[in-house]
């Protein structure tokens, strides 16, 4: 009883369950043909492009071990760059590097890769250790990204990101994964890196959700997570609008990071982006899914009508 | 709920509906396959003395009905054909013997399947319309005796009649010189017809019956009783004692009436022997001899045609949709976390040689054996495929040295060893260690444990003997386990974990 009268009490607030997710969304709306365009970061850079959405330059394309002892000549003069696999999932086999010298490669964490132990890691990568189903992978040599202050006073170490969900084109939900030293500063929630839910309407911060408990504060810093407004709002939302007619995804997450010289850069995108977004924002997700389901049919004729209805439409 | 799934479903049940239903009703399968019961073999072995152009003998059969299953019966010696037709109730056997003036032995051989307690009322009793053949004056007496126990309920009444043959009569009784003369007709009578006038006069249906007590022994007469309707079922009462024989005893009855259970016509019968011995046949065994016997075409593809040894195969293969099927519920309903879904169940069929507390013990300390090379390999960088390789070799060296340790200390279970799924085994070691990297220990135990328990349960699902009988006898029945599958996929509500997860968001 304690069990129907909860599942009436979830479906009442609008929440999202796994299952309603795969089955009527990501069954529904996400074509399987469109998967490895966001399950490659080379490609989703490429399509990204042409559509006139940002993200961060890419210096090397490894593609297989032959390639690896050329990298620091293509580096030339580089000495910071992100290592990632171009089909990761969940931020795992990436090393952000902010100097190289003679012992070998530097990370953001301070830890030091002989180039030994670096090639070791490319041809991890290459074997497709940390690829979506064991498949073979690409490894990409891409720009680091230098965040804007905005979130550095509620940031441990790492690069906090935004997650934007839209829906048919409508960006329908927020957050921003804030970095502690539980996380070791990544932007995993599965780690215990903070979520803090943005409001659509005024891109500003609203909770935020440290493991399961709901915070004011960030844990390391100190300083208050809520009620900072996220810079360029506007033009991210823009962003995850065009994302739909830029994969064909219906259903789909959209990471971004800020640079603090050049703006919103898209990250990665994810056809089946996790629920935990709702707990961020202690709001439900199949609430909104169905008020745009119930949206005028002339908004969804460009990605602009979509952001302006989504902003009227969607205040915390 | 999304109708074309819906209707997917509810097709499926239909079909598996429809074929039990037919089996049940037309090939006069069981209800419950695996239902508990006995099986005795009843050889009967007689002498007859032909007479000048051969004898003809008539041997009550026993007749199938619910609770009780004829599983085989031929005739062993002395005969060629037999002609078996029913006479009321009574199942009759008639086959000549030739010869002249000679002794000859005829052997027929019956097996029998009995559910005691369980054995119908076959179809009700016959009306009261056959009075035992006596004079009208007994007939007088006796309606005097019961008249003052008419307006009793049925058992009582039954009661009541039956002890008057041990010489009690209950209240109200009868006058003294009634019950005198009575004992003059008993005498006269017997006690087993004097009874059944009393229970004609008391309003009740009854019959005598010819048959056998199934205990291992060997008989020369059969035993005789008496049956009564009691409203509901016949009660068995013994003629001689009064007594009634308890609802458990399995009693054979051979023939209803006042007929011999064999005679024999043109000749004589020297000798009858019934020797009566229970089987220890398997549930298998039953319906593997009553479907090899069948020409109906579902019979002829039973899987009970195929050779012994595949059958045993498919025996636990019909079961394994089954756990399946729970894993999916267990996923999609509860929300539990297995390492995929088929670690589970060939980890459950490996343990159906190695025994489950063997199988988990190795299970979990391969797993952890595994997880400690696994973390010494990540220092010396090895790629992915070799690295596989490593762990894979190292599984089987495990198996190697646990059968050669079996070998010597002779324990079957460790030998055994060979038949875990290494393949599984060493997938799992490398799920095991990225799990535990990515998202802690805690979590990478709970995956562990819960797959261990997944594969528990699936175990006992499959070596469940009724299940796994009553499976290989319908294997429509996976018709509707897909249906249930179908179900659980279509399901879109809340996973029972996510409840807890996001209860936070309504406030409670």
């Amino acid at each position: 009883m304690i069990v129907l009268g909860l599942a009436k009490k979830l479906r009442e607030a609008g929440i999202l369950g796994l299952n309603r997710r795969n089955a009527s969304y990501i069954m529904g709306w996400n074509p399987r043909s469109a998967f490895p365009l966001v399950d490659d970061k080379v490609l989703t850079r490429a399509v990204a492009e042409k559509y006139g959405v940002p993200t961060p330059p890419i210096f090397l394309v490894v593609e297989n071990h032959g390639q690896i002892a050329g990298i620091e000549e293509t580096l030339g003069g580089r000495r910071e760059f992100v290592l990632k696999p171009a089909r990761g999932s969940g931020g795992s086999g990436i090393i952000l590097v902010v100097d190289r010298g003679k012992e070998g490669f530097v990370s953001q964490s301070g830890e030091v890769y002989s180039r030994e132990e670096f090639a070791y890691q490319i041809s991890d990568i290459l074997s497709g250790i940390h690829s979506l189903g064991g498949q073979e992978d690409r490894a990409i040599l891409q720009a680091l990204v230098h965040p804007d202050p905005v979130f550095a006073a509620v940031t441990y170490q790492g690069v906090p990101d935004i997650r934007i969900i839209s829906y048919r084109g409508v960006p329908i939900m927020a957050m921003v994964r804030l970095p502690t030293r539980a996380s070791d500063g990544k932007a995993n929630l599965h780690r215990g890196a903070i979520g803090a839910g943005i409001d659509i309407s005024k891109g500003e911060t609203i909770t935020a959700v440290h493991r399961a408990e709901v915070i004011s504060h960030h844990p390391d810093t100190g300083n208050p997570v809520s009620g900072i407004q996220v810079p360029f709002w506007d033009k991210m939302l823009l962003m995850a609008a065009r994302a739909m007619e830029m994969t064909g995804l219906g259903y789909l997450g959209m990471d971004l990071v800020i640079d603090r010289e050049h703006g919103p850069f898209l990250l990665e995108l994810n056809a089946r982006p996790g629920l935990a977004i709702q707990i961020a924002n202690r709001k439900g997700l199949w609430g909104r899914l169905d008020q745009v389901d119930r949206a005028p049919r002339e908004i969804f004729s460009s990605p602009e009508s979509r952001v302006e209805w989504a902003v009227n439409t969607f205040r915390s | 709920m999304k109708k074309p799934a819906f209707w997917l479903a509810f097709s499926l049940f239909l079909f598996t509906g429809a074929l039990l239903f037919y089996r049940v009703l037309f090939l006069g399968y069981p209800l419950l396959p695996a239902a508990p019961g006995q099986t005795w073999a009843v050889s009967i072995d007689l002498y007859v003395e032909t007479g000048e152009e051969g004898a003809k003998v008539a041997l009550g059969l026993p007749v199938e009905q619910t609770g009780r299953m004829v599983v085989e019966e031929r005739i062993s010696a002395g005969a060629q054909s037999i002609d078996i037709h029913r006479e009321g109730p009574n199942r009759i056997g008639i086959w000549s013997v030739p010869g002249k003036q000679d002794e000859r032995l005829v052997n027929f051989k019956t097996t029998v399947h009995v559910r005691p307690g369980r054995v119908g009322g076959d179809g009700g009793p016959p009306p009261r319309s056959d009075p035992p053949p006596n004079g009208g004056e007994e007939q007088a007496l006796a309606e005097r005796l019961v008249a003052g126990w008419k307006n009793l309920p049925l058992p009582l009444r039954i009661k009541a009649i039956a002890a008057t043959t041990t010489g009690k009569w209950v209240d109200p009784p009868p006058g003294n010189l009634e019950i005198q003369a009575w004992t003059a007709v008993r005498e006269r009578l017997g006690r087993e017809l004097a009874l059944r006038v009393l229970f004609y006069a008391g309003g009740l249906s009854s019959r005598s019956v010819s048959g056998l007590l199934l205990a291992n022994s060997v008989v020369r007469t059969p035993l005789r009783w008496i049956e009564i309707w009691d409203g509901q079922k016949w009660e068995r009462l013994r003629p001689d004692s009064g007594e009634f024989w308890d609802p458990k005893v399995a009693l054979l009855p051979l023939i209803y009436g006042d007929r011999q259970a064999v005679r024999v016509v043109g000749g004589e019968l020297r000798e009858v022997r019934y020797v009566i011995s229970r089987e220890p046949i398997s549930g298998w065994r039953l319906y593997f001899e009553q479907i090899r016997r069948s020409e109906r075409f579902l019979d002829r593809w039973s899987l009970f045609r195929l050779p012994e040894d595949f059958q045993r195969t498919f025996r636990i293969l019909l079961l394994v949709p089954i756990g399946a099927l729970m894993i999916s519920a267990l996923r999609n309903l509860i929300g539990f976390p297995t390492f995929g879904i088929f670690m589970p169940v060939l980890m459950a069929l490996s343990f159906r040689n190695t025994g489950l507390d063997y199988g988990l013990g190795i299970f979990f300390g391969i797993l952890l054996l595994g997880y400690a090379v696994r973390r010494a390999l990540d220092k010396l960088r090895l790629l992915l495929v070799p690295r596989m390789s490593v762990l894979l070799t190292l599984v089987i060296g495990c198996f190697t040295i646990l059968a050669l340790v079996g070998g010597k200390i002779g324990l079957r279970e460790f030998m055994a060893v060979g038949l875990l799924p290494f393949v599984i085994l060493t997938m799992v070691i490398e799920r095991f260690f990225v799990l535990v990297e990515e998202a802690g220990a805690a979590a990478g135990t709970r995956t562990a444990l819960g797959s261990a328990l997944v594969s528990v349960i699936t175990y006992f699902i499959i070596s469940w003997e009724p299940l796994q009988l009553t499976f290989f006898l319908y294997p429509e029945l996976m018709a509707a386990v897909t249906a249930l599958q179908i179900l659980v996929g279509q399901y879109s509500g809340y996973r029972l974990m996510e409840l807890f997860r996001f209860r936070k968001l309504v406030g409670s």
